[in-house]
């Protein structure tokens, strides 16, 4: 006997299960299947080591889109969250560290000793993108519109995006648009003098781009990094547990609602018949029927694995392997003995995101060996200590760090990510902690180095790119996941896409699951 | 002298003398004020060495627009292009990459290095020529403000939707992506014969401080099928009697359409009364009046230099200071007593009429970027050689040879400065680095000049020795160009406009600046262009 539910999800991560709930909760019968055996995708935490809980693959989660926790009931179903307080601290190898928070007029104060002549900047720095943030995120909010379409949706959507940039004002406009297309580095060299405020604010710019702080477009990252956010910089959202909490919450409303979630179950083949969706096979030969599949996987999986050849134009299977990837960042996941002491810290400080990253050159040297194939000697690091603010995720005393370590490239040179390169980059991580943090090389208890290629095989990111799929302008909007489909639907009747790489590409957490999940819900009777 | 004038045009750039040309014949009264003893700015033709005539900055041509060459009927007055008809791209294992201008020679020479790239040539020259129609009507209308609700600018931004409509979504996405992608990835979606890559994607970097691996080189690509030779590899051309030619062409005719022309007539400053321009001040004191005054300068030049800045709102002075030059390249100009022989294709040839690209492989131009990015000049750069007395013999004694050698990166914020040390030591490098190609270079040099960003500044008078007058990057094209709201070829100051490359649509020997300033200040005089 087959099963058949009104719609099959493919994968479990975060946006998957968003979609799950949302369509469960507007009455339909949904199954999920995810291949590996936890959900939640690059939100994910584990616990390697007894009573060390990591944030294996992402830490620094992009803000939670505050519909999906309210519709999902997610706080009802066990989500303990709230957003720290943002705190970026750019740490100088002399001297006392940067400490970029909420407040503008109190960062600038802090800035007044250490770096005077960035003090009087960084309220008018502030003042000038919070409006493009907020537009930004206005934008990842609702589905992309068609420039050039002139269907009445597209031409709405157009028309609303119009008025809504409109009420930027004439001048904010222009620098709207005269911003997004920059060099981060120009953007802040035109504003700031200090080169570890400068390191830091660059380093969050091209965070998963195979693409140093000097390359055009890389402005866009640093708003795309700071979406959702009514601060620059932006606090990270904390998921008491850690971030796999998240989807642990999901699945409980999901399951609620009647969602039926298979873990460790494999899909062969989304079935179609007549160009539309009958259903999936799974690895056993089993099969679901289903006129809905809404695949949470990149494009590679969904387009080119999982569907027959025969049924998508050339032109668009041509699209969805153009695609870039290129996952560019490794993670570094440490348990701690003690408490790591940061020379010219402040206790408070480890609260906050530590980025050792002293100056543009620096992120920009990083990247430089990773257009030929090498691992950067003298990494970017993005650094959280996660246990300070939540102490049930190591024993009382101790700590555990998660660190991303840009620039890493998959296609490393030479022998690939074997053994040795892979403790190579830990090495050359913990190496640089140590000369921030004398005590933490000799305190580390255990340690865990995933490259891209164990970041795509341990959690589905394609080339190690966790957003699956770059976040370059050529790929975002519109464009995003492929030029022309951004609205969730494909050339394939019945099947849809969300996450990731779908838009707002992890912009705001949940808000491709939900989008995604509407148009499902709209296309059906 | 008290004599008067309509306008006066700051600067006998190619450009100034374009602008010069169409207000002269509508029957205007023009005066061009050029600071060196010879017409063209960046487009000169100067006998360095006795003997041995060089194009000593700009050196190639393709963009000047052909409603140009025609409306001012520049082939009368003396203009004749000589096609470049193949580029050699050398290889440092002894191999070479021919792009030829034939179309079945190009081919077959491409099936030697990939079939597949042979297949995907064909369909990628069709592609781009349709993206280069595309963009043609961009280039020739004023930028529309985004901003306003004017009914001329919601027109003009309507009629660019339209036209983006009619692309239909396939063109547009391809247009777009262009727009926003690196020059690498792009052609790395088509070409897998690295050199071929490379070569191509060397155009996307020219003039700016980018690599090809930066979003925002791709669209450049498009420059190469903008010309009327349909698919053609490179429609380069050589003027016949170098760069300079072309200036004196537009400067012949619009002296025949009555427009007067001064060199050595430096202007110190734009004259202002009651907050309008009335005129200019010489370097030497002299003042002369005029109803408009018209800058070919760059931006900083014309806001920054010509006027006071408390003649300007502030917040164009602030974007302005902000706008990017950072000159990336230099030139190397040889005299030379004989042929250079280059070892992928031994002996004289074909192959020395044409364009000799140092370009082997995307990441020795990324390489060449890496060291420009921390201040240096690259230490192997990328070179785009041409031989003119092949093309023009009568730029060189018979026998003997000139050769143009342009370079990238030469950064104009070198560490430390440049220096004569400096630009000697440039000049070796380059020249070791060509000679790796054609070993007989160096016994073959009569005579070198070499030009720095800072002496492309000094000389020519481009600030930082940026070729366009401002990077051509995203956020300094079109309606930002070269400031936001300040792109429709006017100032804050009345009667003072702005026709050079660092306006819509700028850069290259294209001239559309100048017409299309011409354009509007007909129009604000009550006057059908």
């Amino acid at each position: 006997m087959t099963a058949r539910y009104d719609v099959v999800v493919l994968g479990g991560d975060v946006e998957s299960l968003v979609a799950a709930g949302y369509l469960a909760k507007a009455g339909r019968s949904v199954l999920v299947l995810e291949g590996r055996d936890h959900l939640g995708g690059s939100l994910v935490t584990t616990e390697p080591v007894s009573g060390f809980r990591f944030d294996a693959c992402e830490h620094f989660a992009a803000a939670i889109a505050p519909a999906v926790v309210d519709d999902l009931a997610l706080g009802h179903h066990g989500l303990r969250h709230t957003v720290a307080d943002p705190l970026v601290i750019a740490a100088r190898p002399e001297g006392p560290p940067i400490r970029l928070i909420g407040d503008p007029n109190a960062t600038a104060r802090g800035l007044a000793s250490v770096a005077p002549e960035d003090a009087a900047s960084w309220p008018g720095f502030a003042k000038r993108i919070q409006p493009f943030i907020d537009l930004l995120t206005r934008i990842y909010t609702q589905v992309p519109p068609q420039p050039g379409s002139t269907k009445p949706a597209d031409l709405g959507s157009l028309l609303h995006l119009a008025l809504r940039a409109r009420g930027l004002g004439k001048t904010e406009l222009f620098e709207f648009l005269r911003t997004f297309p920059m060099p981060v580095a120009d953007l802040l060299d035109d504003w700031f003098s200090d080169d570890a405020l400068k390191g830091a604010l660059g380093a969050l710019a091209v965070r998963h781009l195979a693409q140093g702080p000097r390359g055009a477009g890389t402005a866009f990252g640093l708003f795309h990094h700071l979406a959702g956010s009514a601060t620059v910089p932006r606090g990270r959202p904390i998921i008491q547990g850690g971030v796999g909490h998240l989807a642990w919450a999901l699945e409980v409303s999901a399951r609620s609602r009647g969602v039926e979630i298979r873990t460790g179950v494999a899909v062969d083949r989304i079935q179609v018949v007549d160009r539309s969706v009958a259903g999936v096979r799974l690895a056993g030969g089993e099969t679901v029927q289903a006129s809905v599949v809404l695949s949470g996987h990149a494009p590679r999986k969904t387009f080119l694995e999982l569907l027959d050849a025969e049924v998508l134009d050339p032109e668009f299977v041509t699209d969805v392997e153009r695609i870039r990837y290129r996952g560019v960042a490794a993670k570094v996941n440490l348990a701690l003995a003690e408490v790591p002491q940061f020379t010219g810290f402040r206790e408070e400080d480890l609260r906050g995101v530590i980025m050792l990253s002293p100056s543009l050159d620096h992120v920009e040297q990083a990247f430089d060996h990773t257009k030929y194939g090498e691992q950067s000697g003298a990494p970017v690091l993005e650094v959280v200590v996660p246990s300070v603010l939540d102490p049930s995720l190591a024993p009382e005393g101790r700590h555990v760090m998660s660190v991303w370590v840009h620039f890493a490239p998959y296609h490393l040179r030479g022998a690939g990510w074997d053994d040795q390169a892979r403790e190579a980059l830990a090495d050359s991580a913990i190496e640089m902690l140590g000369r921030y943090a004398p005590n933490l090389p000799g305190g580390i208890l255990h340690r865990e180095a995933l490259t891209p290629v164990d970041l795509e095989e341990r959690f589905g990111a394609p080339e190690g790119q966790i957003n699956h799929g770059e976040l370059t302008l050529d790929q975002i909007l519109f464009m995003r996941p492929v030029p022309g489909w951004s609205r969730y639907d494909t050339p394939v009747r019945g099947l849809y896409v969300c996450g990731l790489s779908t838009h707002p590409g992890g912009g705001l957490t949940g808000q491709s699951g939900a989008l995604a999940a509407r148009r499902v819900l709209r296309s059906r009777p | 002298m008290t004599r008067s004038y309509d306008a006066i045009i700051i600067g006998g750039g190619h450009n100034g003398l374009v602008t010069a040309a169409y207000l002269a014949r509508s029957g205007r009264r023009v005066l061009v004020l050029e600071r060196r003893h010879i017409l063209g700015g960046a487009a000169v033709t100067e006998e360095i060495f006795p003997g041995f005539k060089f194009s000593v900055f700009s050196y190639v041509v393709s963009l000047l627009r052909p409603e140009i060459i025609r409306e001012l009927d520049l082939a009368s007055h003396g203009l004749q292009i000589l096609p470049l008809e193949s580029t050699l791209t050398p290889l440092p294992n002894g191999d070479h990459f021919m792009a030829w201008g034939d179309h079945d020679r190009a081919r077959q020479e491409l099936m030697r290095h990939s079939l597949r790239d042979a297949e995907a040539y064909e369909e990628f020259g069709r592609e781009m020529h349709h993206m280069a129609m595309a963009v043609r009507p961009i280039l020739e209308m004023v930028p529309p403000d985004p901003t306003s609700l004017s009914p001329s600018d919601l027109g003009a931004m309507l009629r660019l939707g339209k036209h983006m409509h009619d692309l239909g979504s396939e063109r547009f996405h391809m247009l777009y992506r262009l727009m926003t992608m690196s020059s690498a990835d792009f052609l790395s979606e088509w070409f897998e014969c690295e050199p071929l890559k490379a070569t191509k994607s060397a155009s996307g970097i020219i003039g700016t401080f980018l690599g090809p691996r930066s979003p925002g080189t791709a669209y450049v690509l498009l420059h190469h099928y903008m010309g009327d030779i349909d698919g053609a590899f490179r429609a380069w051309g050589f003027a016949r009697g170098g760069t300079g030619a072309i200036s004196e062409a537009i400067a012949s005719a619009a002296r025949a359409a009555g427009a007067e022309i001064r060199t050595e007539a430096g202007v110190e400053r734009v004259l202002l009364e009651r907050g309008r321009a009335a005129g200019v001040v010489l370097e030497g004191g002299e003042e002369i009046r005029s109803r408009v005054v018209v800058s070919a300068l760059d931006p900083r030049r014309t806001f920054l230099q010509m006027l006071e800045p408390e003649s300007l709102p502030g917040d164009l002075v602030d974007s302005l200071r902000r706008y990017r030059f950072r000159g990336s390249s230099g030139k190397v100009n040889l005299a030379l007593d004989r042929l250079p022989d280059f070892t992928c294709m031994p002996g004289p040839g074909p192959h020395l009429g044409g364009a000799v690209s140092i370009s082997p492989s995307i990441e020795y131009l990324e390489r060449a970027h890496d060291d420009a990015k921390y201040g240096e000049f690259s230490r192997r750069p990328y070179m785009d050689v041409i031989l003119p007395s092949m093309i023009d013999p009568g730029m060189a004694p018979p026998g003997k040879h000139v050769m143009s050698i342009f370079v990238q990166y030469a950064p104009y914020h070198l560490n430390g400065g440049w220096t004569d040390q400096r630009r000697e030591a440039f000049g070796d490098t380059v020249i070791d680095t060509l000679s790796e190609y054609a070993p007989n270079l160096k016994s073959a040099i009569l005579h070198r000049q070499v030009v720095t960003p800072k002496d492309i500044e000094t000389v020519a008078g481009l600030s930082e020795g940026n070729i366009f007058h401002g990077e051509l990057a995203l956020n300094q094209l079109f309606f930002l160009r070269p400031a936001a709201q300040w792109a429709k070829y006017r100032t804050p100051v009345r009667h003072y406009y702005q026709c050079g490359s660092g306006t819509h649509p700028g850069g290259g020997i294209m001239g559309a600046s100048g017409r299309l300033a011409a354009r509007e200040i007909l129009t604000d005089w009550g006057q059908r262009p």
